[in-house]
């Protein structure tokens, strides 16, 4: 990133190179929509761009990188939601005192790892993280699907690491509460 | 400790992210209670399959990415490398490609217009040379057995002592005055 601030267009390019699948990814897994996890991603790589000649390297590039990609995805799904679609966004913090059903299997059932992830619950599980929360879906998926350290997410999100362990189960609960048949069928 | 009060941690050691006195407590808890372990488990499959959802990125990403970056000016123009380069290059090129010349036509116009004469040889050289006159006339036998003389007759430790001697020429018989360089040291001729 410094490189490229400095000037370099192939600097740039290799930022490019190692970070686009994991940026359209994340807007995947935080849209749940192809088209605008595609604009989404588009735009994040402008804003990093366009961020070049401010940019400090005060974090790691990943984390700021995240930062901006989670305001981005953030930022479309509010316009998402002010075009009429259902995309749910709480507000920050939002159920956190809350109660989750959790609907455990009995002891015989079979050891959820041993699940076999076929598109079916695939999309289940996609549909299910998609009702999240946007401030525990973004903590759960910077965790579990980029491997960012809860430090690393409080410092995307901006909230403390307790805010982000508990989110990262409360993201859980209501996960299992909505696939609990799936897993333990 | 009662389920509801350590699911936290459990969701904290799955993700390897408790502390040691949480994972004590959890090890602790689950050892006897089978619920709290099933549930544990479920907390590896949930986490498990955020990595399942995912998508191959269009080959077209990145086109339109860069056809973006580029008509809002926040790219760098790719570098020309070769061109560029060469640009650079034809300079000191041509300036020695000059230089060249001009040394070869100003020695040529120093040793005068051609004429039927004495042959030079170049010091050093063993074998004879041609005419430099640059008439095209070959040389006569008994100018190359002259030439080679020369060669021999050289004293390598005298042309050492001179800082011209690699661009020394000498002349063969003829008129000293046809040379435009007289030999210096004396040595002007067999």
């Amino acid at each position: 990133m410094l490189l490229f601030r400095e000037g370099s267009r192939e600097a740039f390019e290799e930022l490019f190179s190692r970070h686009h699948r994991a940026v359209v990814r994340f807007a995947w897994r935080m849209t749940g929509d192809p088209s605008t996890a595609e604009d989404a991603a588009q735009e994040i790589f402008l804003r990093i761009a366009r961020a070049a000649p401010t940019y400090l390297p005060t974090a790691k590039f990943t984390t700021w990188m995240y930062t901006v990609a989670r305001r981005t995805t953030l930022n479309y799904l509010r316009d998402t939601k002010e075009d009429g679609e259902t995309v749910p966004i709480l507000p920050e913090g939002e159920g956190e005192g809350g109660v989750y059903p959790l609907q455990l299997p009995g002891p015989d059932d079979r050891n959820p790892e041993q699940v076999v992830w076929e598109a079916q619950l695939t999309e289940r599980f996609r549909a299910a993280l998609g009702e999240l929360p946007e401030g525990h879906r973004a903590a759960f998926v910077l965790n579990r699907g980029d491997g960012l350290s809860y430090e690393e997410v409080a410092q995307v999100l901006g909230v403390t690491v307790q805010a982000v362990k508990t989110r990262i189960f409360r993201a859980r609960e209501m996960l299992l509460s909505r696939l609990s048949n799936d897993l333990s069928a | 400790m009662d389920c509801r009060d350590i699911r936290e941690s459990i969701s904290a050691c799955v993700d390897g992210e408790a502390s040691p006195g949480e994972m004590a407590s959890v090890r602790e808890h689950l050892a006897s209670c089978e619920r709290c372990r099933v549930l544990e488990r479920q907390m590896r499959a949930v986490g498990a399959g955020v990595r399942q959802v995912r998508r191959p990125v269009p080959d077209r990403f990145r086109e339109e990415v860069f056809a973006r970056l580029e008509s809002e000016g926040a790219l760098p123009k790719r570098k020309k490398v070769f061109p560029a380069a060469w640009r650079w290059a034809a300079v000191p090129l041509a300036a020695a490609a000059g230089l060249g010349l001009f040394l070869l036509t100003s020695r040529e116009a120093v040793r005068g217009p051609a004429k039927p004469g004495p042959a030079t040889a170049r010091v050093g050289t063993s074998a004879p040379a041609p005419s430099p006159q640059g008439n095209g006339e070959a040389i006569s036998a008994e100018d190359r057995e002259m030439l080679v003389l020369l060669d021999i007759l050289e004293d390598p430790v005298d042309l050492d002592a001179n800082d011209d001697a690699e661009g020394m020429d000498l002349l063969a018989p003829g008129d000293p005055a046809d040379s435009p360089n007289p030999p210096r040291g004396g040595r002007s001729g067999a």
